[in-house]
């Protein structure tokens, strides 16, 4: 029975640390997970994402802070038999047929003997891999693989289902199957948080998004909210230059209200009157010495709220 | 162009600590084990440890077991109280042979092979090195401390022998030399030997060389039990890689469940190995496996319980597959050299006997051996299994911990 996203929140995150030596990996996270919706968790790398994700499935212990799952604590094997997870890389025996992983996954997640044919011929079938279920895993393609993937974190149906990047590496086609399985299990109910280095994909699937850097959440809404609350009825601009720019020359693009990214040739800000200025602003960064590949104003995106949030530009 | 591959091999090899380990230091080690060995057993410098009782203790008897204690390949085990604890220390092992100075004999001063010698070697087969290097010392013994018993045997031999010189008695003497040259050329011994004096036991049933057979089923079958159950706990390492730790870890059962499944399939594993080389040592070679069943059962469960726990302690203390290849090779090799699964225990010098019981080899084949060589009852069998049990219990209590890190990291 498809079922909208809820208000209710299914999991919550209070001012999650963690430390590893001196290094804070979540430094005081908080975040809030509805029952039946998509949130993509985004960030750079070692902003903390796979951290949290490991604290949401009982697996890393927070220094301080808190974790609920419906009222219970992850580190309960109880809670987590309510929770699926599945790892970024292809996690299955690929030497063994689909059938035999789901069925051993099935018990590793405490499905009883009497229940695991039935779900897995269930998993089977609203996956598509009933024809292919005698295979070995191996022989599958990669978009294939990653269903068989998200199935064997699924078998138990979880309220909550932890996905570390499940589309990396994958062609378009292949996404967009594995999309469809997503789409799927949140018509369930089920609760996705899942992470991803695609800002596309992000639009394309997230409820919600939450945006992590320095092992904390900076901003945690609707894409629609998010764009609201950062640029109003700005436009975004995007400069990219030819050659990394020399000290002068960064300068003159401050002074031009244009923001560094970590990438050195790229600078981004925003404009209120969009093309009307646009003019003015490409002979200042002329006449300041820079040379410029590309320059251009835009509508507010994930992009730009990535950037905005976290000052870095976004991995391809 | 072929300097630039043989650079790139050389610094290959020096990045690789595990296979600068295995190329330089084992064969190292290995030379220095098999050096040991091979250059005691082919000196001079045998010990023998003598189980001695003295049923008689007569002043002949006390003055040549003296004189034995002052050789010096001759170590005396103290406290020895009778026949019956003589026959176990040799058994156990804790003896190479025992020496009886009996009293059921002849005596020392006039044993004419009438009765039983005086002396009784209690012999292990596998070991007859040890009562033959005893046979000389003893000897020696005999001649230092009681020369006079050593003479008058000789002049009594004369008095028989060769007593008055007259014409009648010369022609017997004349017969008699001849007799004893043509016993000489016969083969025949004539006259007095020492070995008159001496009789030998065998204190196992079997043969020496079947006692060997047992022997090395146990070295053998744990030493592949070893690798068998590490190379197969690698598997663990594989599923962390490709992240299945992760998903099971975050399931409820956690990694206790991966460890736990891995152990019971190891310890099958095991067993099946036991029972096929077991099996071959009994059909081929006659070693009474049907007959101690229940024992040689119990003993191969504990074994194969030791060698899954020690499989899986090496391999979860590794942080990489590369790593697991090469640490638990290296220290089950040094471990089988040291513990008897390569070369003999008996044949080893004392102290690396000593040191073989800090490994786990010593402990099986301690166990196979008190089983099939020295026939030790269950009863007696019972501490060395649940020794095994025991130490292969810890260790998976240990992999428990280092799994963990695994998942955490």
């Amino acid at each position: 029975m498809p079922a909208a996203p809820g208000t209710e929140a299914l999991v919550i995150v209070q001012s999650a640390v963690r430390r590893f030596g001196g290094r804070a990996a979540l430094a005081g996270a908080s975040l809030s997970v509805r029952r039946g919706e998509i949130l993509v968790l985004l960030g750079p790398n070692g902003a903390g994402k796979t951290t949290l994700l490991r604290a949401l499935c009982g697996r890393t212990r927070l220094d301080s802070g808190s974790i609920r799952m419906a009222g219970g604590d992850p580190a309960d094997r109880n809670v987590r038999r309510r929770i699926g997870f599945v790892p970024q890389s292809i996690a299955l025996w690929t030497q063994l047929s689909v059938r035999h992983n789901l069925e051993l996954f099935g018990r590793l997640a405490g499905i009883r003997r009497a229940q695991l044919a039935a779900a897995v011929a269930d998993t089977l079938d609203w996956t598509g891999l009933a024809t292919r279920a005698s295979e070995p895993v191996a022989a599958l393609s990669g978009g294939m693989q990653r269903r068989v993937n998200i199935a064997a974190g699924t078998l138990h149906r979880p309220e909550l289902l932890l996905l570390d990047e499940p589309t990396v590496g994958l062609d378009p086609v292949a996404r967009s199957e594995v999309h469809q399985v997503l789409d799927r299990l949140r018509k369930t109910g089920m609760s996705l948080i899942m992470t991803t280095h695609d800002l596309v994909e992000a639009e394309a699937l997230a409820d919600r998004v939450a945006l992590m850097s320095a092992g904390a959440i900076r901003a945690e809404d609707s894409l629609a909210q998010l764009i609201g609350r950062l640029f109003g009825n700005d436009q975004e601009v995007v400069l990219m230059l030819v050659a990394e720019p020399a000290p002068s020359i960064r300068d003159a693009l401050r002074a031009a209200r244009l923001s560094p990214t970590n990438e050195d040739k790229v600078w981004i800000g925003r404009l209120n009157s969009g093309l009307e200025q646009l003019p003015e602003l490409r002979s200042r960064l002329i006449d300041a010495g820079a040379d410029i590949a590309e320059l251009r104003i835009r509508q507010p995106g994930l992009h730009g709220v990535y950037i905005e949030l976290t000052g870095q530009v976004p991995q391809a | 162009m072929t300097m630039a591959i043989f650079r790139a091999a050389l610094l290959q090899l020096l990045h690789d600590r595990g296979a600068l380990l295995l190329s330089l230091f084992v064969p190292a080690v290995f030379f220095l084990i098999f050096a040991e060995i091979f250059a005691t057993a082919a000196s001079d410098e045998v010990q023998v440890h003598v189980a001695v009782v003295d049923e008689v203790r007569s002043a002949d008897s006390t003055a040549l077991l003296a004189a034995l204690e002052r050789e010096a390949t001759v170590t005396i085990v103290p406290d020895v109280n009778d026949r019956q604890a003589a026959l176990d220390l040799v058994r156990r092992g804790t003896a190479d042979v025992a020496l009886i100075v009996r009293a059921d004999g002849e005596s020392l001063a006039d044993a004419a092979g009438l009765a039983a010698p005086p002396l009784l070697l209690l012999v292990d087969p596998s070991r007859n090195v040890a009562a033959t290097v005893l046979s000389g010392q003893l000897q020696r013994a005999y001649f230092a401390a009681l020369p006079d018993l050593a003479v008058g045997r000789v002049s009594e031999l004369i008095g028989t022998e060769f007593t008055e010189f007259s014409a009648e008695q010369q022609a017997e003497i004349d017969s008699g030399l001849a007799g004893l040259r043509e016993s000489a050329r016969s083969g025949e011994r004539g006259g007095w030997s020492f070995e008159e004096l001496l009789d030998h036991q065998n204190v196992v049933g079997q043969t020496a060389a079947l006692n060997h057979i047992a022997y090395y089923a146990g070295a053998v079958a744990f030493m592949f039990l070893l690798f068998a159950s590490a190379q197969n706990a690698v598997g663990i390492l594989d599923d962390q890689a490709a992240g299945i730790l992760d998903r099971i870890a975050a399931g409820p059962g956690g990694i206790i469940v991966v460890v736990n499944g891995r152990f019971m399939f190891l310890v099958l594993q095991g067993m099946v190995q036991g029972t096929v080389i077991f099996g071959v040592a009994w059909l081929l070679y006659g070693v009474d496996v049907p007959g101690n069943f229940g024992a040689w059962l119990l003993i191969s469960f504990c074994s194969a319980v030791l060698a899954a726990g020690l499989g899986l302690l090496l391999v979860t203390a590794c942080r990489t597959r590369a790593q697991a290849q090469i640490l638990p090779t290296v220290v089950i090799l040094i471990m089988s050299a040291i513990g008897g699964s390569m070369v003999p225990r008996f044949f080893m010098p004392e102290w690396l006997q000593t040191l073989g019981w800090i490994t786990p080899n010593t402990w099986a084949l301690e166990a196979y051996s008190g089983l099939f060589w020295r026939g030790e009852p269950l009863l007696a069998l019972l501490p060395r299994a649940a020794g095994l049990f025991g130490v292969g219990m810890l260790a998976l209590a240990i992999s428990y911990l280092l799994a963990r890190r695994l998942v955490e990291r």
